[in-house]
């Protein structure tokens, strides 16, 4: 206690000491302006007296005053901005020019609790910035991190609206919640699909352990923190954004038409026993081509409309934006309200509160889940209608089971909408007290409403496709989370020591419902008249549930700083979370620490000219996850309806224990290792940062397959099952410049190497098998062992297509027929067994790169971004994933086995086949790509002409995204992510196509 | 004054801190113990009589599932007999040939879903074995309980060690994950346990049941299924002394033969086992046995029509046997409900015994999600009994039984199917075995019947059927994976 007390009294005497000195000089009152290098005023840039936090901020038309003694030194800084130091030297007027940052390092970065100079990071953090992301035509803000920041990877999924599957540096984590924590002005969230990419104003990628572990808790799978436009001092400004556009698909797949569809089906029946199904293939023509049937370019537009000002007391930024994207199937929809509001007052010189609320509805018309799988499948032979009006029926084909449907019919008849309201937003107040100090308490609440509503009318289309008792369903889930954090910071400089502590202490609270009803028999007349009410009353079913998890957390940090050149940041997080309340270790503990050292200000630099900037920087941290169930430990009952039994007449609720759980869990942890440097040369006008890192995943929670002789569903039990690694490289290099005829360019290129791999599973040697969800009969695709990377594709090697009778006779698969998989005897035994089994493939892309541009001249300004991943390979389950007649691939139809020396590579019309369907080379294909993933171009109307009309700026654009994709890939898209879970990556099971969009827009600023 | 102000300021926001965060230290603990959100945690169940009777009923829902009736059940059981093959069109799941014509190979995933199955009912009747013995409650109820549970687990057994061989026994739910690996049991001790708990489940089970619980097992059920376990051990004095009891139970033959599979005569009064399935409107998860979906006649509203008879079966039939047209749905007739079955189709033939009449059909349900599986059927016990009694040296006992068999099948009609008069052994196992192909036909009973009797070679060696290796299947490779080596592979796979 003595020894605290007397510490803080060397820190009082310490800051007594720099009062003192201050106070040795006069004060004057400075006065002046802040303008951009083109002489545009800076609104609420900072200006502060060096070595002090006495500091304001310019107002609307970049003007300040501010008191300080005559021999102080002001430094004016701005986001962008190179910061300026300016020594008053008794004069009262200064006006500063800012130049825009070209070197990073200057500029002011968003991280976890706040905010550091680029220069004092020692982490791994990627920016970008809002104005990218709007530029982006993508309703969703995390679709448009795509190629912008090494080591991250988006995985798109092309339904409207949707959130894309996001992973920072490599699949850490294969259970629970795999995504990335976002943090929505210090509200947390798993999804940000509610928010307006044009509200946001910068958002930061913590990339490295040690960056997260302040943010322990949920940070194993990376953090993403997302600041939202807040108010400007200045007399308002409104701004209109908007555009209308349309998306089609792109690289369509090409299908067999009629004729060759009938000619493969009785390939097929030949080869099964069977007589051929269709007489005269010939006599089809080409048919239906169900795609172009289905899909159409689909209308988008985009408007939004913002109004930005304050003074110094308050601030405040108002937007209102709506989005309506049609999807390229035909009838599905989606359309956006957003209206958002932030709003600050400086209550007093020491106190300062404020609140952001947001509110979104999201409405959307929903297509079969199914349907993608039905135009591959259905059957070019049948018409989408008859002569006489009525639905073409596969039935009258005698198609069978496999596409007893026609697709237009499951459009028409699928009638489900969709509504999400949320509201979320927080309130904060900061106090400044004691000079050096700053608390701040902030309660952030998320509420969200999402209702789900499905009708099924009578109807009766094809023998297939029909429905005698009409059934209404009503799904609503509701979230209720809330947040609570208390901050309070240190920030002091005294002599060349730069010091900021944090202390801080966090509860929250996520709660979620759901509770899904059904009614039949319920009359149709419209939309508005759905009631289960009106159903049958006798049997309405409703059923529940919901989920429950709480946080509380401590966390500390300090950075410090020596002379600008040695810095130190290190991080302490205490969590504990609900989920391991009951048999876990309640509490988890998240260390990190940084280095670095800015080589470019020591004494011995200063004669250099090589180097504008250069920094090492080194750092380790430790992040969780508590992304599992609550209490995973609880064994619980399970009263499904399948153990419902009626005998005699009388209904009965059955109940039982089916599952095992595990006696204890643990925290499942990453600790991460970093190095890595920052340069710039040229006159900053070129800037390089490279880093490696090794991240390693300990303790990885997920569930892993059990005996089924254990009798439990699912046969699998979770726990704590394994280690992975993730290590590699990033690399970003950066050139701007500007001629003097005015022609500014900036290009910009990153590039991200990951390796994967399992350093250890519980099960030791033993394979984890997945990927079934979508595979012919179930087989297992992907496998997961030591040594390897998570979920590698795997299976039997083909080395050629039996030819004839003979060859099969002298083969290892007695069994097979002419046009059947020759598969390699890896074990040379004579039998093809499981044994014959091998790595096929890695769905988890080892290269990941963006190459992004931006250039203007005069009036004209154009950006143009290239983004794709290599070293990557996809399973395209759909070719052999057949119950009877589906249609084939126009390319599996031109290259397929029809007798002797037709085809060396591609298998008979009989793929679907066990032996020949079962996980083997032929479906795995190179999944790497690149696109054009964004071009605009911009014309801004001469201010001479605008300022005419009352207005600031009028520009105009044009733009595409994904107008060009280079993939060899024979599937729609080889941008797939996972279902369920990262062990079955990269399988091609109907995944929703590419599309590209177009878009004309135009935005205003008054 | 206004640093009084600034002061105050700071104390009320100071404390309003401290006293939040000692208000979530305080409560932290209350805070972080969330119960499981919309489930019962198990260690409140097993408390009350009604707590072991929803247990009980779980087994009883359990096994009307896929795996128990469906794909897997019909794959294993029924296609390799020459009464059935895959039907349905040729393209569709054509891995089930591989059933018919015996290229199994371990890998293939119903083999899985029938061992998973299987083992699934286990674990449902071992955790009512393990836990209802603590509950206070009704001890009768409780004895009947345990009883009833010691018979599925039999059933399953039996079920697993007639397409497997020797299969890991577990008459327990397992403690520790040390318990969860276990080798085969040799296939003696598994017989031995499925016999051990018929005898228990016989001393206990009930006759009858009131209206209200009509389906569960009865006392009828455990000494025929005894006796069928007796069958295939070849302890026929067993067999004819189970059979002789089950005799004097009250069961008969239902008058006609094919009203007997209709949803109006299930659990009659030849029932002597039936998995009981239901149609719930507006329950689809509780209307889940897609037994007769999958068999029902494809290209109509009745379903997949898989598992159909062969023109084998077809032929086996004596001239005059009601069983016939009883038995199978030929392409183009209409049936005694009136239904028309389409001239044209993928099959000439569909399985009567699970059909459901369509106007009983609702579609957005399973089709035919009401008919109940014939496990067992008084007609089974005669003809054992018949068997046992021939075995044993007495043929006028194996001739009433075997022509109360025969006799039914008549129709009413006399001078068709004369009854059996030879007494001499081998010719009447012979009729004996024969009237079981014809009595019990797609009822998944032939294959491991022909086994059974040793003729595998002479019934199924035409379609590739091989001595020494097909008397079992391959166990799932999934599970030898699994067990990385403990559970060791069946001779020949």
């Amino acid at each position: 206690m003595k020894k605290i007390f007397t510490k803080f009294s060397v820190l009082t005497f310490l800051c007594l000491l720099f009062l003192l000195d201050v106070a040795y000089a006069q004060n004057v009152t400075v006065k002046g302006e802040v303008r951009d290098d083109q002489g545009l005023p800076i609104p609420a840039a900072s200006v502060v007296v060096k070595g002090t936090t006495n500091g304001v901020q310019t107002d609307a038309n970049g003007a300040y005053f501010i008191s300080a003694p005559s021999n102080a030194t002001l430094v004016f800084s701005y986001i962008g901005f190179n910061t300026q130091e300016v020594a008053i030297s008794n004069r009262t007027r200064i006006n500063v020019t800012l130049t825009t940052a070209t070197n990073d390092l200057q500029q002011v970065v968003v991280v976890g609790y706040g905010t550091q100079r680029k220069i004092d990071v020692t982490g791994s953090v990627g920016t970008v910035k809002g104005t990218d992301i709007s530029k982006q035509a993508s309703p969703n803000a995390v679709s448009s991190l795509q190629g912008k920041v090494a080591g991250v990877n988006i995985t798109n999924s092309g339904t409207p609206g949707a959130s894309p599957q996001i992973s920072i540096r490599g699949t850490g984590t294969i259970y629970g919640n795999l995504g990335v924590l976002y943090v929505v002005d210090g509200v947390w969230f798993d999804d940000i699909s509610f928010l307006n990419p044009a509200d946001i104003e910068s958002m930061s990628i913590l990339k490295d352990a040690s960056s997260q572990s302040i943010y322990g808790i949920r940070a194993a799978n990376g953090v993403v923190l997302v600041t939202t436009n807040k108010g400007k001092n200045g007399s308002p400004t409104i701004s209109y954004n908007g555009s209308v556009g349309y998306r089609a698909v792109t690289n369509q797949v090409e299908m067999a038409n009629a004729t060759e569809y009938a000619t493969i089906i009785n390939e097929l029946s030949a080869s099964n026993g069977a007589t051929p199904l269709f007489a005269n293939p010939a006599s089809f023509g080409t048919g239906t081509n169900w795609y172009n049937q289905a899909f159409r370019n689909a209308f988008q537009t985009n408007h939004q409309i913002s109004v930005n000002g304050g003074s110094e007391k308050s601030s405040y930024n108002f937007s209102l934006g709506y989005t309506n994207e049609d999807g390229i199937v035909k009838t599905q929809g989606y359309k956006r309200y957003t209206a958002r509001l932030a709003n600050d007052f400086q209550v007093a010189k020491f106190l300062k509160l404020g609140y952001n609320v947001s509110g979104t509805s999201i409405n959307t018309n929903d297509i079969n889940g199914g349907i993608f799988r039905q135009l591959y499948a259905a059957g070019p032979v049948v018409p989408v209608y008859y002569a006489d009006g009525t639905y073409g029926d596969a039935n009258d084909f005698s198609l069978g089971g496999g596409n007893n449907f026609n697709p237009q019919v499951t459009l028409d008849f699928f009638n489900q909408k969709s509504k999400n309201y949320r509201l979320n937003g927080n309130v904060f107040a900061e106090l400044t007290f004691a000079k050096n100090f700053t608390f701040k308490t902030s309660l952030g609440g998320d509420f969200g409403q999402n209702e789900m509503r499905g009708y099924t009318p009578v109807y009766k289309a094809t023998q297939g496709q029909q429905n005698n008792v009409s059934k209404l369903a009503v799904n609503r889930s509701e979230d209720r989370n809330w947040i609570i954090e208390n901050t309070l910071t240190y920030k002091n400089t005294f002599g060349d020591h730069n010091l900021t502590v944090l202390a801080g202490q966090t509860a929250q609270r996520r709660k979620n419902y759901f509770i899904n009803s059904t009614a039949l028999n319920v009359p149709y007349s419209s939309d508005g008249d759905l009631y289960l009410s009106l159903g049958s009353a006798a049997d309405r079913s409703v059923i529940d549930g919901g989920n429950l998890t709480t946080y509380v957390s401590y966390f500390g940090r300090v950075n410090y700083a020596f002379k600008d050149r040695y810095l130190l940041n290190a991080t302490l997080r205490a969590d504990a979370a609900s989920q391991f309340f009951n048999g876990g270790d309640l509490w988890g503990y998240f260390p990190s620490v940084g280095a670095g050292w800015v080589v470019t200000n020591e004494e011995f630099m200063k004669n250099q000219n090589v180097f504008n900037n250069l920094k090492i920087k080194a750092s380790w941290g430790k992040v969780g996850n508590a992304g599992v169930p609550v209490n995973p430990t609880t064994l619980t009952v399970d009263q499904r309806a399948g153990y419902v039994v009626v005998l005699g007449g009388v209904v009965y609720t059955g109940a039982n224990v089916n599952s095992l759980v595990p006696s204890f869990l643990n925290w499942e942890r990453t600790a991460g290792t970093d190095i890595g440097f920052e340069a710039s040369f040229l006159n900053n006008r070129l800037s390089v940062e490279a880093g490696y890192y090794n991240k390693k995943t300990e303790q990885a929670i997920f569930n892993i397959p059990i005996l089924s002789s254990v009798g439990t569903v699912g046969s699998e039990m979770l726990g704590n099952q394994a280690d992975f690694r993730n290590r590699g490289f990033e690399f970003l290099a950066t050139w701007t410049d500007k001629t003097e005829s005015g022609f500014k360019y900036s290009v910009s290129g990153n590039i991200g190497i990951n390796n994967n791999k399992v350093l250890s599973v519980i099960t030791g040697s033993n394979p984890i098998y997945s990927g079934g969800q979508g595979i012919a009969n179930g087989a297992l695709a992907t496998r997961t062992v030591q040594g390897g990377a998570i979920g590698q594709f795997f299976g039997y090697k083909v080395d050629g297509i039996f030819q004839t009778a003979a060859e099969v006779a002298a083969s290892a698969q007695k069994s097979a027929k002419p046009g059947d998989f020759r598969y390699v005897d890896q074990d040379g035994n004579g039998i093809i067994d499981g044994k014959d089994r091998v790595v096929l493939g890695n769905p988890n892309p080892k290269y990941s790169f963006g190459l992004n541009t931006t250039f203007e001249y005069k009036n004209f300004d154009l950006a143009l971004d290239i983004q794709g991943v290599a070293g990557v390979d996809v399973y395209n389950a759909n070719i052999a994933y057949r119950f009877g007649n589906e249609n084939f691939s126009k390319d599996f139809y031109d290259n397929r086995w029809h007798g002797p020396g037709t085809s060396t590579t591609y298998p008979s019309a009989n793929v679907g086949s066990t032996a020949n369907s079962a996980p083997n080379s032929f479906y795995v294909e190179d999944g790497s790509y690149i696109r054009l993933r964004t071009v605009q171009l911009g014309y801004t109307l001469p201010s001479t002409l605008t300022s005419k009309w009352m207005t600031k700026k009028v520009r105009f654009f044009l733009d595409a995204q994904n107008a060009i994709n280079i993939f060899g890939y024979k599937g729609f898209t080889p941008e797939i992510g996972y279902v369920g879970s990262p062990t079955s990556r990269g399988i091609d099971a109907s995944v929703y196509p590419l599309s590209a969009a177009y878009r004309l827009g135009l935005q205003v600023t008054f | 004054m206004k640093t009084n102000y600034k002061k105050s300021y700071i104390q009320k926001i100071g404390l309003l801190a401290l006293g939040s965060s000692l208000l979530i230290t305080a409560c932290q603990k209350s805070f972080l113990d969330v119960p499981p959100q919309a489930k019962q945690p198990a260690v409140t169940f097993w408390k009350t009589q009604d707590d072991a009777t929803k247990a009980v009923n779980s087994i009883y829902g359990n096994i009307r599932n896929w795996a128990n009736t469906a794909f897997p059940a019909l794959a294993v059981e029924s296609i390799g007999g020459d009464d059935a093959e895959k039907g349905s069109s040729p393209n569709d799941a054509s891995y089930l040939n591989a059933f018919d014509n015996y290229t199994v190979t371990s890998t293939e995933g119903q083999l899985q879903g029938f061992w998973e199955g299987q083992y699934q009912n286990i674990n449902l009747c071992n955790q009512v074995l393990d836990n209802v013995p603590g509950i206070n409650m009704d001890a009768n109820l409780k004895a009947r309980y345990l009883a009833e549970a010691k018979f599925i687990r039999a059933y399953s057994y039996f079920r697993l060690v007639r397409a497997f061989g020797d299969v890991p026994l577990r008459l327990n739910v397992p403690k520790d994950p040390s318990e969860f690996n276990i080798p085969r049991t040799p296939k003696a001790q598994v017989w031995a346990a499925i016999e051990k708990d018929l005898d228990d489940a016989a001393a206990v089970l009930p006759q009858t049941y009131p209206a209200a619980d009509r389906g569960r097992a009865t006392k009828g059920a455990a000494l025929a299924l005894h006796a069928k376990v007796a069958m295939y051990l070849g302890k026929w004095d067993q067999v004819l002394s189970f059979t002789n009891t089950v005799m004097t139970m009250g069961y008969d033959l239902f008058p006609s033969y094919e009203a007997g599979f209709r949803l109006a005569n299930e659990n009659s009064v030849e029932s002597v086992f039936e998995i009981q399935c239901d149609l719930i409107l507006n329950n689809k998860d509780a209307s889940n046995s897609q037994y007769s979906q999958v068999q029902g006649v494809r290209g109509t509203v009745a379903g997949w029509g898989f598992n159909v008879p062969t023109a084998t079966l077809a032929a086996a039939y004596e001239a005059g046997d009601v069983r016939r047209d009883a038995t199978i749905i030929f392409r183009g007739e209409t049936t005694p409900q009136g239904d028309a079955i389409p001239a044209t189709g993928d099959n000439p033939m569909y399985n009567q015994k699970s059909y459901v009449p369509f106007s009983l059909i609702v579609t957005g349900y399973t089709e035919g999600s009401q008919q109940n599986v014939r496990v067992l059927r008084f007609a089974d016990v005669l003809l054992m009994n018949a068997e046992a009694a021939n075995e044993l040296n007495n043929p006028t006992l194996a001739k009433s039984s075997l022509n109360r068999v025969r006799a039914r099948a008549r129709g009413g009609v006399a001078g068709v199917l004369p009854d059996v008069t030879t007494s001499d052994k081998d010719a009447l196992r012979q009729a004996i075995w024969k009237e079981r192909q014809v009595e019990l036909a797609m009822e998944s009973d032939r294959y491991f019947d022909v086994i059974r009797q040793g003729r595998g070679t002479a019934v199924f060696g035409p379609k590739g059927w091989a001595a020494g290796k097909n008397e079992v299947w391959p166990i799932p490779s999934v599970e030898i994976d699994k067990s990385a080596g403990t559970l060791t592979q069946n001779p020949g796979y």
